[in-house]
Parts: structure tokens; sequence; C-alpha cells
């Protein structure tokens, strides 16, 4: 029965690759909490929570249980059916997402079927590969007699990922942008206003934050020629002046600070949490919510930080390439293709390759949560201001920017060395550039129009037709 | 209102790194960073309280010099056993929280003639200020070191004088009247 599973996941490495990376994703949320609550008392001077466990390690835990054995209630009034799924919705979302992380590169394996008595020992062989592998790396099968049996022996490469999407940024930024109906839904249904505020503001800040947040990956799609997040790591992994990691963060440091200040907001997290503002709003859409359903939307919202970080870790950080590792220890970069370092025939760099990026990730994830103890609430007009007068134009330029450096430089065949050498040097004078041309105009433009302070609201101590009692 | 009356106030000018955000905040990140520092490192962060107590630490560092904390009160008694106190009211009436409550009686015992037959403190609206210590003309009412008192209940927490005497049997060993 073991045997039977063992076996059938050895045969199926992706579903093993899912179930491992949700749980791994999902189960770490716990402890994002705790990190949360810890670097939430590290910044405030104390120890944070130590009182379950050593050090607060079962903590979590112990929300769990509290979580699950709260009672589920209902405030009367709400839309029944959207009350209930709404939370549903966004951890769904970010569960789909979670699917085309890219993890570890692509895995070279070499499989033995057994073909004996097919009439086509070759073409039974290619019928028995997996559709998982990648579409023109199934190699002819060579065909063996052993003891009897006749074995076609085929190699073929499959990605080391859940789903290997081709358009994997695309997906992601489709499906967590999705994730906002969880919130809007939430705050229309629970008949409390501030919940409905609050859901509110969580659609007009995603559709503000959805564009430059598109345009900055925009920038690094156009630069690889590819939204295939795979590839997009394999082609960071190599050298500047065999010295400098060809990380996309090197490159392109203003995308990257756009980017982030967008995932941000994507995620909900401080200083753009308008949607929960916990000293205005009471908790926004999440307020009416208790037990599970509440329990629900923290897991949506620590997932989808972990999946916008894992993104970002993608796009920006090299994925799994460990600088210098490959120099150093040739053997644990399981490079076997010369020019192409995703692939390796050993499943352990790949598991190497999943760690690696996990703990870039946890890193990225940390300064969300250094930043969310860190600074103030954006006020809602300051918000909209610097997404439409800020973020926007300066994507925009950075856009046109690295467009005009791949037209110049041209497309490259050696595509993975693409941002090795002269271009990325050119694509960094270029983030400058435009940060200083953005900073120079910004002093031309017209200021922002005057804030309001003074509204006439009828009854208020502004209104001069009904005086103030 | 007129308008007139309403004084309009303008925003502080920016300076350049306030309008562009980004400096002002790695700025403010290196503050929250250098707090994480000191935590992680056990440099400076706050006492745990339970076990690790005020009184026990040095008092640069942070901790509390006992001798003159006033806590919780107690009763005294004289050499028989007995309450000290002599029903003058002279704690009462110097309360300036008015939470000390005696009903006096005539006393069983020859060298004084009232005693407490009742002696209330309501401890969650005392202010803890000294002044009954002060006004007693027989040192029967003192403010003892003892501050982590606790109670399920308000009424748990108005003490008696039972509780008030149990208080001086408690304490009488580390603080002599």
């Amino acid at each position: 029965m073991f045997y039977a599973i063992y076996h059938f996941l050895c045969e199926y490495p992706w579903i093993l690759i899912a179930l491992v990376a949700h749980g791994t994703i999902l189960g770490a949320v716990a402890y994002l909490i705790l990190l949360e609550r810890k670097t939430a008392s590290w910044v405030q001077d104390r120890i944070g929570p130590n009182r379950v466990g050593p050090y607060g390690l079962l903590q979590p835990i112990a929300d769990g249980i509290k979580f699950i054995v709260k009672e589920d209630y209902r405030p009367a009034g709400v839309d029944k059916v959207l009350f209930t799924i709404a939370p549903g919705l966004m951890v769904l979302c970010i569960i789909v997402s979670i699917a085309v992380l890219p993890w570890g590169g692509i895995h070279r394996v070499t499989h033995d079927f057994d073909v004996t008595g097919k009439a086509d020992p070759v073409a039974a062989a290619l019928h028995d590969v997996p559709g998982v592998a990648i579409a023109g790396t199934v190699q002819t099968p060579q065909i063996i007699q052993q003891s009897g049996k006749t074995i076609a022996r085929v190699t073929y490469d499959y990605p080391f990922q859940a789903s290997d999407v081709n358009i994997g940024v695309l997906f992601i930024l489709a499906v967590l942008s999705l994730a906002v109906y969880g919130v809007v839904l939430g705050g229309w249904a629970s008949n409390n206003k501030y919940s409905f505020l609050g859901g509110l503001r969580a659609t007009a800040q995603m559709v503000s934050y959805e564009i430059p947040l598109g345009l900055s990956v925009l920038c690094i799609v156009i630069q690889y020629g590819t939204l295939d997040l795979g590839q997009i790591v394999e082609k960071q992994a190599t050298y500047w002046g065999h010295i400098i990691p060809a990380w996309n963060v090197f490159a392109q440091p203003a995308t990257f600070f756009m980017f982030l200040t967008c995932i941000h907001a994507e995620a909900n997290r401080a200083p753009f949490d308008m949607a929960e503002a916990e000293q205005e709003l009471v908790g926004g859409y999440h307020t009416e919510y208790s037990a599970m359903r509440f329990a629900l939307f923290f897991l949506g919202e620590y997932a989808g930080m972990v999946t916008t970080s894992v993104v970002c870790v993608a796009l920006f950080f090299g994925g799994w390439h460990v600088p210098w590792l490959d120099k150093l220890f040739p053997a644990l970069s399981g490079n076997v293709v010369a020019g192409r370092p995703a692939i390796t025939t050993s499943f352990i760099v790949c598991l190497i390759r999943s760690v690696v990026i996990f703990t870039k990730t946890i890193v990225i994830i940390f300064v969300f949560m250094w930043v969310r103890w860190s600074l103030p609430r954006f006020r809602f007009d300051q918000l909209m201001m610097l997404a439409w007068r800020a973020l926007i134009p300066m994507s925009l330029g950075l856009l046109l920017m690295t467009a005009t450096v791949v037209w110049i430089f041209g497309p490259n065949d050696r595509a993975f060395m693409r941002i090795g050498g002269r271009m990325g040097l050119v694509l960094l004078f270029g983030n400058i550039m435009v940060v200083a041309v953005s900073m120079l105009l910004s002093k031309l433009l017209p200021p922002p129009p005057l804030t309001n302070r003074r509204v006439r609201v009828l009854g208020s101590r502004f209104n001069n037709l009904v005086p103030a009692r | 209102m007129k308008d007139s009356d309403i004084k309009v106030l303008s925003e502080p000018k920016l300076s350049l790194g306030d309008q562009f955000y980004l400096p002002q905040v790695l700025i403010g990140l290196g503050t929250t960073m250098k707090h994480m520092f000191k935590v992680l490192s056990g440099t400076d962060r706050v006492i745990q309280y339970p076990e690790e107590r005020r009184e026990d630490l040095p008092i640069d560092k942070g901790g509390m010099l006992l001798r003159t904390y006033r806590g919780v009160h107690r009763l005294n008694k004289d050499e028989e056993g007995r309450v000290k106190c002599v029903a003058c009211f002279m704690c009462s009436t110097a309360c300036p929280a008015r939470c000390i409550h005696i009903e006096a009686a005539e006393s069983p015992w020859q060298d004084r003639e009232k005693y407490p037959q009742k002696f209330d403190i309501d401890e969650l609206r005392c202010i803890y200020c000294g002044m009954c210590e002060e006004a007693c003309p027989v040192d029967a009412i003192e403010l003892t070191h003892e501050y982590d008192i606790v109670g399920l209940t308000r009424q748990e927490m108005i003490f008696d004088k039972t509780k008030l005497l149990q208080i001086f049997d408690e304490t009488i060993k580390d603080e002599p009247m």
C-alpha cells in the first residue's frame, strides 16, 4: 500500500511537489503570524510570545486550536451566502496561485519503461512519458533487453513545480487580483458600515495599485521576453563580469522598489492596510467575522504575502540561485547542460533549490513585517496620490526605458545571458535616470490639489446655513 | 462660528527627503532595526514582570526603591496582638479618595476608649498617597511595599479589618514597624 503510494509519487513527482508546496506554505502561515508578533515585539522593545512552548514556538498551535473551538458566530442581517463564501474565495485564489510558483528549476530524469511485448516499443515508451515533460526535451528511447524484458530508457525534463504554466507571471497577477473579491464580498455581506467602508477602500486601492504592479512586472517581462517564471529565474542564474550575480535587483533597483511597494498594497499590508485600518474601521472587512472564517481571512492574507514574496524573489532575487555557490562548489549547482543552469539531474539539488527560494522568501516577508511595524498608515487621499501621481508615471517611464534598451540591444539569442554585461549596466543607468528625471519633473509639475479640510457638512461647525448647536 | 474665528493652519514645509518619501522611510526602518538589535542582543528590553521584578534590579537599570514605595495598607498590631487603631477617624478624614470606612465601638480593653469594629479600605478607590499613614496618631495604619494585589471581583478588593491585620502578619517580617 505504502509502496504503491511511494511508487505513484515517484511516477508523478509534481503531485508530491504540489502537496509539499501547499502544505508548507499553509503551515508556514501559522508560524508567520508568530514571526509577525515577534517582529512587532522586537520593534517595540518587547520579547513577544514566550509562554507556550520554548520561545513561544507552540503559540501558533494554541491559536489554531482556539480558532477551531471558538463559536462560529454569524450576526443577524448578513448576506448568508456571500458571508460564507467570501473567506473561502480569498483562500481559494491564493491557493491556486501557489501552484505556478517555480521551486527548483528543471529536473532531468532518466526513466525505464517496461515495454515487453509491445509492437512498437519506442512509440509505447513515448506514450508512457508523463504529460508534464517539457515539449522537445523527450529524447529518443534506448531499447535495452534485460533478463527477458524489453525496457525503454527515456530521458526527459520536467519543471520542478506543481504546474508549469508558460504564462506564470500573468496567471499569478490575474489570480491574485481576484483575491480582492474576498475582501469586498466580506465587507459587503457583513451588513456593517465599517466592514463596508473597508471593502470599498480595498476596491479602490487594488484598482490603483494593480497598474504600477503590472507595469513594473512588464519591465522584467520585456527584458527577458518571457512570461515563464522558471525561465526568468534561470536567466538570472549567471554573473556580471563573473562577480556580481545577475539578479534583477541590481539591474533594475527602481523597478524593484516599485514592485515592492505595489505588493505591499496588493497584500493589504501596512502602510497600505486601508481595508483593515484597526484604529478607524475596527478591523475593516473582517470586523464581523470570528472563529475559523476569520482564520481563513488571515490565512489568505499571509499566504498571499508568501506568494507575492516568492514572485518577488523569482523576478528580482534570482529565485533558487545562490550567488557564487556554483563557482565554489560546482557539484552543488547540479549543472549538466552548458548554458542551461536550471537543468539538473539530481533530485537533491532541486530540493536544495526549493529551500533556497523559501529562505529568500522568508527574508522578503520579514521586510514586509519590518515595514509594517515601522511606517504609519497612509491617509486615503495620500494613498491615491502616491499611486496616480508617483508610481504610475514612474513605472511608465521605467517601462519606456526598458523597452528602449531592449530595442537598442536587440533580441539576443543567448537569451539567458541577456542581463549580463553591457545591457545590465545600461538598465541600471536607465533606472537611475528615470528616478532622477521624475524627481526633476515633480518640481516643475503643479502641486497636488489641496486637501479640503473645511467641507461644509450639514450641521457641522463649518456649515453657516445651519448654526451649530 | 464665524469664518474670522477659524484659525487656518498651513501645513509644514516638506524637505526634499520628505517629498520623495523613500529616504525618510529608510531612516524610519533604520530606527526600528536599531530597536530590534537592542532587544535581540538583550541590552534593552522590557522587564518580564512575574519573573523579573523592579525591586530586584539596580536603580540605574530601571529598578525601584522599595523603601519609599507605597503599596497596599496594613493595620498594625501591638505587642499583645490587638489592633493598634483607636478609631479616631483621622485617616478617613485625611483621605482624599474617601476610601477608608471605619465603624467605631467601645473598646473592650482598658488602655483606650474606642476601637474599630469595622475597618474597610476600598483598595480600588485608594490612590496610595500615604496621607492616612501621615495622619495616624498611633502609627496604626501603614502602607506596605506589596503592590501585586489581585481580586476577581470589586467586592474582593474592599479589604476589611481581618484582611488588613492579615497583611500585617505577612509583611511584618520584611517591614518592621
